[in-house]
């Protein structure tokens, strides 16, 4: 139901790189936010920075894509941080313990102290 | 048709501790703060009314048995969990109460020990005259059952089981007439495979016991074929026993889902209701509670138009579908 796509930001800070999707992640877009997140993964930095104040919410298939992506990242030894959750999607890293198995921080700056 | 839960739990049976109940107990006459109740039906009232469930009642611990209930015929019954040994007797009890056949047909989502040992402890196995018919996905079905009841295992031999038994392999891709109910099979991933069971009744209501099934992380595109067997289904039965979280880390491969992706396919299917079950061993009632609201909470995150009705099973619930 009219979930449109999701635009990509991406930038480099110092050892971190960026990526900024906005959208809704749900059975629609979830596919392609899985292969876009997942060749952003092969940056190589030291950590990725996934900013996620311009996701309106994500199924659990975005968070399976996120665990992919993270294991692609895992190849060259980055570790992916999510930053800047809303509400909703914060309430559903807390229903799926995904708050357990990422650090998720409330800004930009945190996740790249992190 | 009625559901009826007679086991919910996952993996082992598991009984309150007498603390348990003791907590229980401490924590409603806390609640009910120091109000009388001029009758026992007073004191259940508030119970069923004010208690929140965690603390009234119990989620239960039997292992998955789950009764599809048509009124009249043959029973049909998934899995053969330790909750079966409490059906048999109800059933015999309703055979008496209302005439109905001792004929049952089973359905198994696959042989795996707490799917199948309330067998030997089935009352109506040992009577003649019973007729059982054991429909599997798996060939291997008997073997399975006889091996339970090896005397290293158990004292009773299958053999010596006085009643008519029958097993009958299923396959995929097809639709069976029986008894009163259109039944089909999807495999499912889990140690040496699950299968999934969709029954219609004959007012085309339909029920889908989905057990023991891993939705593989990197296999998601072939989840359409799950979408496509729970679709628009009245009731759908999933195995929610893990977070996602534990299911793409520690627990990986260990053949279970969560509440999250059973709500994600649902809602995918359109389906009407989803009941959470083979609930953790390790969980208390107060974890498979929180577990249960949650799933309700990322329902209505995550809910596109028509709502799904959540609802957790326990041993003893019937709901009508
Ligand atoms: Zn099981
Ligand atoms: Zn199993």
């Amino acid at each position: 139901m009219g979930s449109g796509e999701i635009a990509w930001a991406f930038e480099e800070r110092g050892n971190a790189s960026l990526v900024a999707p906005a959208g809704r992640v749900d059975e629609a877009t979830a596919a392609e936010f899985a292969e876009r997140l997942s060749k952003f993964a092969e940056t190589c930095r030291d950590t990725m920075i996934l900013d996620l104040e311009g996701i309106a919410y994500m199924s659990s298939r975005g968070l399976r894509a996120l665990t992919l992506a993270q294991r692609r990242a895992s190849e060259c030894g980055t570790t992916i941080v999510l930053a800047r959750p809303n509400p909703t999607m914060r309430e559903i890293l807390a229903i799926s313990r995904y708050d357990r198995i990422f650090t998720v921080t409330e800004t930009i700056e945190a996740a790249q102290d992190d | 048709m009625h559901i009826r839960f007679w086991g919910t739990r996952g993996s082992l049976p598991v009984a309150p501790h007498a603390s348990t109940i003791a907590e229980k107990v401490s924590r409603a006459l806390f609640a009910a703060n120091g109000r009388s109740f001029a009758s026992e039906a007073a004191a259940r009232a508030f119970v069923e009314g004010e208690l929140e469930f965690a603390v009234g009642k119990t989620y239960g611990g039997a292992t998955s048995c789950v009764e599809i209930d048509l009124g009249a015929g043959p029973f049909v019954i998934c899995d053969m969990g330790s909750g079966l040994r409490e059906f048999g007797l109800d059933s015999l009890r309703r055979c008496n109460a209302e005439g109905r056949p001792q004929e049952y047909h089973f359905f198994l989502s696959h042989l795996h020990w707490d799917h199948i040992m309330g067998f030997p402890f089935f009352v109506p196995a040992f009577l003649a005259g019973a007729k059982i018919v054991i429909h599997a996905g798996h060939a291997d079905a008997e073997e399975a059952l006889r091996r339970q009841q090896e005397e290293i295992s158990f004292p009773v031999p299958f053999d010596w089981l006085k009643a008519d038994i029958a097993f009958r392999t299923l396959e995929t891709g097809r639709e069976y007439r029986i008894g009163r109910l259109d039944v089909s099979l999807i495999e499912q991933h889990h140690s040496h495979s699950s299968y999934g069971y969709r029954f219609r009744d004959d007012r085309g209501k339909v029920a889908v016991y989905s057990t023991d099934s891993e939705h593989k992380i990197d296999l998601m595109h072939g989840e359409a074929d799950v979408v496509g067997f729970f679709e628009a289904a009245d009731l759908v039965v999933c195995d929610t026993m893990y977070s996602l979280a534990d299911t793409v880390s520690m627990k990986e491969d260990w053949g279970h889902s969560s509440n999250i992706v059973a709500v994600d396919l649902c809602h995918a299917a359109r389906a009407q209701r989803l009941a959470l079950f083979h609930h953790e061993p390790t969980y208390s009632d107060a974890d498979i509670q929180r577990m249960y609201r949650e799933t309700i909470r990322y329902e209505e995150l995550t809910r596109d138009d028509a709502p799904l009705e959540v609802i957790c099973a326990h041993d003893g619930l019937c709901i009508e579908v």
